[in-house]
């Protein structure tokens, strides 16, 4: 869902984009895996994704090797904990962000629903896409709660933290 | 077996101009059906086809999409709904995918043998067992014999648009014979992509109502489904070959039409991609071709000289253009995503049967690159093409 919203936001901005999930074996609760490309062309490979400019981590629990397969020094990764990116420092030499969806999530009034917080900060550190859009799209594809997702994008936008190595394109 | 029949609202105008939109594969592929304006639509949902009659049902409910929805308790009443409602003279339209399509299968048959002329996607899916929800051909391709026109795409906007040039083939009336629009698992019908849907006027224009010449009907008075004599199923098969044969034309056809219409054409039968002067051309169909233009790509900035041979048409194999597209080049390398044990890659061995004869038949190298839904990887291409260009072919298909 959150790679939806975050493809939509790219769509209206202009770019080509391509999302795919995984899905079926899927069981309530498992780790699942969305992948993004973003491109001013029009993008025609279809396999995965070897090199990530970017992980997004939903759930910090997760963070380990196979997560990280594919990523370089280059690579921003940006995990959902109130930890600082200091805590994951044991992972290598990685760019690490982080934010703490579940307590953005919880001032608003979303309980532990994270989605938008992450997507704020994630627009944040890639510097793409804007805030505005991003806010707009999260409004509209919120089955409710609008307003709520959309103040959860700006306060993650507003709150994320990086470390020095982690350049911010503003 | 349930059918519903909405009460239409009145539609938004803009619903049916072009629209640019974010859609999965799958929906795509709805969003064709619609301009399509079937008739009668029976379903059954299976992973990972599910998406394309969610999204009909959809817009059912809101009027885009004004057909009977049948749905079914199967995918083999799905199919025996869509052969009597077709011989009724409907357009008629169902997917399905994998599992599904293989318990439809003995209606598949009657299908073609009663001349209806369904339009049907299938989302390629690896079959069980063991347990998979991953891209694989081996299911629509296990459909070959069928009688089935078989059409394989690259992604989402394709595949709307060939199930629109599907239609106008099939109904051809030197040809009414059913076709399968086959795109893969996850790659293309789960993957989100900028689509365009096109008017609802220019689809219009580009596919005529169909309107066959024999149809169940009480006042016409004529039937279908008697027992016949051995020389009348001769001649019935032969008859459905004669039809067969005038598919490749017509899709050459179909595509030049839908170029002049909406400004986007897929090269018909087969398209070349940076095939001038090539040592070798790598031959696919579905998805893989998409990331095989970039490995082209890749390989002719290192001066490899090498193209990409993409099929659209499985059946009829288009044998004729194809020795037309191959000849004068040294060296093919398949690359394909399906196994038949026992005989190897199914685009191999049909490819080699196609050059049977052929003076100066180009080398034909075999190799399961995709097959389960393996990730095929630009760099992956480059190797498996430098090796193909290093070796001798073998007959079989190898394992890479």
């Amino acid at each position: 869902m959150a790679g939806d919203v975050l493809a939509e936001a790219f769509f209206q901005e202009g770019k080509y984009v391509q999302a795919f999930s995984s899905y079926g074996g899927a069981i309530r609760g498992t780790p699942v895996l969305t992948a993004i490309r973003v491109d001013d062309k029009p993008i025609r490979l279809r396999s995965n994704i070897d090199h990530p400019d970017a992980v997004v981590c939903f759930d910090s629990s997760l963070m380990g090797p196979a997560l990280l397969e594919g990523s370089g020094p280059d690579t921003v990764v940006l995990l959902n904990s109130a930890l600082e990116p200091e805590a994951f420092t044991e992972w290598g030499d990685l760019r690490v962000a982080t934010i703490d969806g579940i307590a953005i999530a919880q001032k608003n009034g979303l309980g532990r629903i994270v989605n938008s917080a992450v997507l704020g900060a994630f627009a944040r550190i890639m510097g793409a896409p804007s805030l505005d859009v991003l806010a707009r799209v999260v409004y509209e594809v919120s089955p409710r709660k609008n307003e709520e997702n959309a103040q959860c994008a700006r306060d993650g936008y507003e709150m994320v933290k990086m470390m020095a190595s982690t350049a911010v394109a503003e | 077996m349930s059918a519903v029949k909405l009460e239409n609202p009145a539609l938004d105008p803009a619903l049916l101009q072009e629209r640019r939109m974010l859609l999965k594969g799958n929906h795509a592929v709805s969003y064709g059906v619609m301009r399509c304006r079937p008739e009668v639509i029976a379903m059954y949902p299976i992973t990972p086809q599910t998406p394309i009659v969610e999204k009909i049902a959809d817009l059912a409910l809101t009027g885009e999409i004004d057909a009977e929805i049948m749905t079914c308790e199967s995918e083999h009443s799905a199919m025996s709904a869509c052969i009597t409602a077709s011989l009724t003279g409907v357009r008629v339209f169902t997917a399905s995918a994998s599992q599904g399509l293989f318990l439809m299968h003995e209606m598949l048959h009657y299908a073609s043998g009663a001349r209806t002329p369904i339009v049907m996607p299938i989302v390629n899916r690896t079959l069980g067992s063991p347990w998979g929800f991953w891209p694989d051909q081996t299911d629509s391709l296990a459909q070959r014999d069928t009688g089935w026109i078989q059409f394989y795409t690259e992604g989402g906007q394709e595949s709307l648009d060939m199930v629109i040039q599907a239609y106008k083939i099939a109904e051809n009336p030197d040809v009414m014979l059913p076709a399968m629009v086959c795109h893969e698992a996850f790659y293309v019908s789960h993957a989100l992509e900028p689509i365009t849907v096109p008017s609802q006027a220019d689809v219009d224009a580009y596919l005529p109502p169909f309107n066959p010449e024999h149809r169940l009907d009480v006042d016409r008075k004529e039937s279908w489904g008697n027992v016949v004599t051995q020389e009348m199923f001769y001649r019935h098969r032969r008859d459905m070959g004669i039809s067969m044969s005038h598919v490749p034309d017509l899709v050459t056809k179909a595509d030049v039409e839908f170029a002049e219409r909406f400004g986007r054409g897929y090269g018909g039968i087969l398209e070349k991609y940076r095939c001038e002067d090539a040592e070798m051309y790598i031959v696919a169909f579905g998805a893989m071709c998409g990331t095989i233009r970039e490995a082209v790509d890749q390989m002719r900035e290192k001066n490899l000289p090498v193209g990409l041979l993409k099929i659209r048409l499985f059946r009829p194999f288009p044998v004729q253009a194809i020795q037309e597209a191959v000849a004068g080049i040294p060296r093919l390398v398949v690359m394909e995503r399906n196994y038949s044990p026992g005989l190897g890659g199914i685009l191999h061995q049909e490819l080699k049967a196609a050059l049977f004869g052929m003076e100066n038949a180009p080398l034909v190298h075999g190799y399961l690159a995709g097959v389960g839904g393996v990730n095929v990887s630009v760099d992956r291409i480059e190797e498996l093409t430098r090796k193909a260009l290093a070796e001798t072919p073998v007959v079989e298909s190898v394992w890479v």
